[in-house]
């Protein structure tokens, strides 16, 4: 699976990042780029409304009696070679960022788009934050998706570090920091 | 309630762990750490430099620490949830146990008991049995009587809150530094910000 870009969306849905991976092909302005991040914070709005009530309901009631381990994202071990260096992990220590299965807080809402050249993947956090990956591979895979879950959760890792933690990055503005650039970069390249 | 919320906890945590020992693990194995005393003593002379700034207007150092820690909250919760990935709570006895057992234990490794709920189950108090913040501190006598010296930990917890949709006040109700009991901070639930939860979530 080649990301070619990865995005942050804020919680009001505007693009704060955007980073392409691959050179070649067909580019976005970052006028589209703005057009498409409030396009998709606009279309999860919308997934979840169109989510039958029946099934709400029965998602919901089901959740409170027995627990739902189907909800939760498997664990992918060390995206590709493992990390040599363990300071690149910033202050997450360990083999990896994390290393259980995880619960997706995107549960009615869009995570994944596949057309026939690409496929792109969307991770939310519960503070309205959204990562997304376009990847190359045209997919449908349950596999990739969890692959594209994990890789998203390890970059929300990168942002809490070097993003939350840069004194001079100001909440919801666009991001402009060089160590999540690298490390984003390193994180990709592993894969 | 800890057998609810535990069973709770169990689904969100992985298969069969308490939010205890998830919060344990966390602290163990997966968070870096820094020197104790370092991090005392740094907050120390911050206080310190607070009050000769406002002239011993201690009402004032208050609202700066919390202000600061209101800061550090709103971005400290996106490492907290990068860390853990628990779900959101369904009711405020779950907030209270993931604060306790997960953020203080992974943040400062201590773990406050929750206690004296209020009526409506809309307020509670975390009584600090140890606080790092305060190891080695005497508050001088103009101090003791206004100076909430850990004010910082009520504008975090605030700031954090706020950023998950819970619109919370925080404050400290009693502080072994002003001769009290115990370190008693109270967090009252004003309201869930049902308009700001994320689409995507149920």
């Amino acid at each position: 699976m080649a990301i070619q870009t990865i995005l942050v969306i804020n919680k009001s849905g505007g693009l704060v990042y955007q980073r392409d991976f691959i050179k070649t092909g067909a580019k976005l302005s970052s006028n589209e780029y703005l057009i498409l991040a409030g396009t998709l914070q606009g279309v999860v709005a919308i997934a979840s409304q169109v989510t039958p009530k029946a099934l709400q309901i029965s998602a919901k009631t089901g959740s409170k009696t027995a627990n739902e381990p189907s909800q939760l994202i498997p664990y992918v071990g060390s995206l590709g070679a493992p990390a040599q260096n363990l300071s690149d992990m910033g202050s997450f220590m360990g083999q990896d960022f994390f290393n259980e299965s995880f619960p997706s807080w995107n549960q009615s809402g869009l995570k994944h788009v596949t057309t026939d050249q690409l496929s792109m993947f969307l991770y939310q956090t519960l503070t309205g934050l959204k990562f997304v990956a376009i990847s190359t591979q045209s997919t449908t895979n349950a596999m990739a998706v969890s692959i594209a879950e994990n890789l998203l959760r390890k970059a929300y890792c990168l942002y809490a570090d070097y993003v939350m933690k840069n004194p001079f990055h100001d909440p919801e503005m666009p991001i402009k920091c060089e160590l999540f650039d690298t490390h984003l970069a390193e994180l990709v390249g592993q894969l | 309630m800890s057998a609810n919320s535990a069973s709770i906890s169990a689904s969100s945590a992985g298969p069969k762990k308490s939010l205890k020992t998830f919060g344990d693990d966390i602290w163990k194995n997966k968070t870096a750490k820094i020197n104790a005393e370092l991090f005392t003593l740094t907050y120390g002379s911050i206080v310190s430099q607070l009050c000769t700034d406002f002239e011993r207007d201690f009402k004032k150092v208050n609202s700066q620490l919390y202000a600061m820690g209101y800061n550090i909250g709103v971005r400290l919760i996106e490492d907290f949830l990068a860390r853990t990935a628990l779900p959101r709570c369904d009711s405020l006895a779950q907030t209270s146990e993931v604060i306790s057992k997960c953020a203080f234990k992974i943040f400062l490794n201590v773990t406050p008991q929750v206690g004296n709920w209020s009526n409506n189950k809309d307020a509670f108090s975390l009584f600090l049995d140890e606080n790092p913040l305060s190891d080695f501190v005497e508050l001088p006598m103009d101090a003791a009587k206004e100076l909430w010296y850990s004010n910082i930990l009520c504008g975090v917890l605030r700031g954090a809150l706020e950023m998950v949709q819970m619109d919370c006040d925080v404050w400290f109700v009693n502080d072994v530094l002003r001769g009290g009991q115990s370190t008693e901070m109270r967090v009252k639930l004003n309201r869930i910000m049902k308009d700001e939860i994320p689409a995507g979530e149920d």
